[in-house]
């Protein structure tokens, strides 16, 4: 397994066929499919599809159970947000009491329907992170000429993400051993003591900007362009060639969006008033 | 060919009270290697960031004196340049990481002299059979041993193909088996590639092992310059400045104060046994 983002990614996948630019466009465009189905029987079967590809992609699957409490408590809030804010509109159906509050059909299904919305949206991101390196998101980007200032922008930001938390483990380790420790204490003292790491780890940050930017220097970068003049020569982009396939899949991916677009506004297919909930609870 | 020269070089970062450097004078030979000692604080560091222009471009404060890189005034010359003549190692590997792994550090600095690929894949392989890093490209670099951090770190200057070297401690976060490891990569520099290097280290051992000539820095000013040997022999001048020479040097420097040791001071134990060897057989 390859260390990554989201903790580790197969050593071999069959994903790896596929150039790092196919992978990022199967992330962008699929992550549309749900905005555009509201049904979400549809939005399910998209989210089988894509564990299915998890598991054809050899990703841990243990791996995807860390994300079921987030998983878990979004529905929670999406359910309540809906149930006790959603408001009421006389079209509104009942379908039962909680107490005082009586439940209506209709914002429980926008809560399904919503949730149902996110929750692929999700596996596609963690399909990305579980199947990709931060090294492919910065090739991606550069086969699509995006300037090397950006993506090298976005490869320190990805890499900061690491860097930060381990100066966070080094300040709390240090603070703890000279007697600082906010185990067992209660939320609110955590958090108001929270600035007793966060002002080291500024001073930190603070020092490692300062060696980094040294460190460019020293390597000859600099905003002005390159030494010579000459167009920078992306060596990375050597070893990552877009194949037929890589053309096919992009272009199956596009054609399934302008489908579900015609489908959808066209037809009036995938709709919330076609889904199965209407079926069983209004019939 | 004189490759640096410095002239009354003085430096005062601008939220220091004194002067950092206090009028240093040095010069050096192409395809010679430069040991630098000195206490810390002595400004070994501040020295060596006047040479890649990291001084005066990237701080502030006063500069009086010159730097000359092959006779261009450091001050005239822009930086970006001067980078790609003078490349430096830093103390610390991890600070000088600006990429995702270790084949794109190395590729780093040779796209920013704006090389062209097949150049670059040359360099490449040149590079990582020098400093043994070829099994490393496909890992990230903040996940590898110090050791391995250091090798990178010292391939990816080295894949500028630098007129100079300069290490600014290079083995100063290593154990033992680490430091041997980098020095070793640093011998077949010298040998095979006769590059122009300078180091600064704490490990005189090490250093006395490679190094041309020595340098001594103290409070600013450059003590004491001279071929290695010659360098170590001034024993007093060296502990006076709290300089400890390798053991065996320290051990007969102290036997010449007795009067026990005749000649030059060793650098290493082959030399201390051949210099006995000869006593004992006069003496017999």
């Amino acid at each position: 397994m390859k260390k990554t983002l989201l903790g580790y990614i197969p050593e071999e996948s069959p994903v790896y066929q596929l150039h790092p630019l196919t992978r990022v466009m199967f992330l962008l465009i699929v992550s549309i499919y749900p905005m555009l189905v509201a049904a979400p029987e549809w939005n399910l079967a998209l989210t089988v599809l894509i564990l299915g590809l998890l598991v054809y992609a050899k990703v841990r699957m243990n791996t995807i159970k860390n994300y079921i409490p987030i998983m878990g408590s979004m529905g929670f809030i999406i359910l309540i947000s809906y149930t006790i804010f959603g408001g009421y509109e006389p079209s509104y159906i009942p379908i039962g009491h909680l107490g005082s509050l009586t439940l209506y059909f209709q914002p429980i299904r926008w809560a399904i329907v919503t949730y149902m919305r996110l929750i692929p949206m999700i596996f596609v991101v963690i399909f990305f992170f579980s199947t990709s390196r931060e090294r492919d998101l910065i090739v991606a980007l550069r086969t699509l000429r995006v300037p090397f200032a950006m993506t090298y922008l976005v490869g320190m930001g990805l890499r900061s993400v690491g860097m930060v938390m381990e100066d966070f483990q080094i300040v709390r380790e240090a603070e703890k051993a000279r007697g600082f420790d906010t185990r067992g204490k209660s939320l609110f003292y955590k958090l108001r003591k929270f600035i007793m790491y966060i002002v080291p780890l500024f001073g930190l940050a603070l020092r490692r900007s300062e060696e980094f930017s040294n460190a460019l220097t020293a390597r000859a970068y600099t905003f002005r362009g390159l030494l010579n003049q000459q167009k920078r020569a992306d060596y990375v982009l050597s070893h990552y060639h877009l194949s037929f396939v890589d053309y096919i899949f992009i272009f199956t991916l596009i054609l399934a969006l302008i489908t579900l677009v015609i489908l959808r506004y066209h037809y009036g297919l995938m709709g919330v008033e076609s889904t199965v909930i209407n079926k069983l609870v209004l019939q | 060919m004189e490759i640096v020269r410095i002239e009354d070089l003085r430096w005062k970062y601008s939220e220091a009270r004194e002067y950092t450097l206090k009028g240093v004078n040095l010069f050096l030979e192409e395809g010679k290697f430069l040991g630098i000692v000195g206490p810390n604080g002595a400004g070994k560091t501040t020295l060596v960031y006047t040479l890649n222009g990291l001084i005066p471009y990237r701080y502030n404060g006063i500069k009086k004196g010159r730097v000359f890189i092959y006779g261009h005034d450091t001050e005239a010359t822009p930086v970006e340049k001067l980078t790609s003549w003078v490349g430096l190692v830093f103390s610390d590997p991890e600070a000088q990481f600006t990429s995702m792994t270790v084949e794109d550090e190395l590729v780093f600095g040779m796209e920013n002299i704006g090389l062209d690929r097949k150049e670059i894949k040359a360099r490449l392989e040149w590079v990582t059979e020098l400093t043994n890093t070829a099994s490393l490209l496909e890992k990230p670099p903040y996940e590898l041993s110090g050791g391995q951090k250091q090798r990178v770190a010292i391939a990816s200057v080295l894949a500028m193909k630098p007129k100079l070297l300069i290490m600014d401690e290079p083995t100063s976060m290593l154990d033992p088996i680490g430091r041997e490891t980098i020095f070793e990569v640093i011998a077949r520099l010298k040998q095979e590639e006769g590059i122009t290097i300078i180091a600064i280290e704490h490990n005189l051992e090490l250093l006395a092992a490679v190094a041309d000539d020595m340098a001594l820095l103290n409070d600013g000013q450059i003590i004491f310059q001279a071929q290695t040997r010659e360098f170590f022999n001034n024993y007093d001048l060296l502990i006076a400045n709290q300089i400890y020479p390798p053991e065996v040097t320290q051990m007969a420097g102290i036997l010449r104060k007795e009067g026990y040791w005749p000649g030059s001071l060793p650098l290493n134990i082959e030399q201390a046994r051949k210099q006995i060897s000869k006593s004992l057989v006069r003496a017999v």
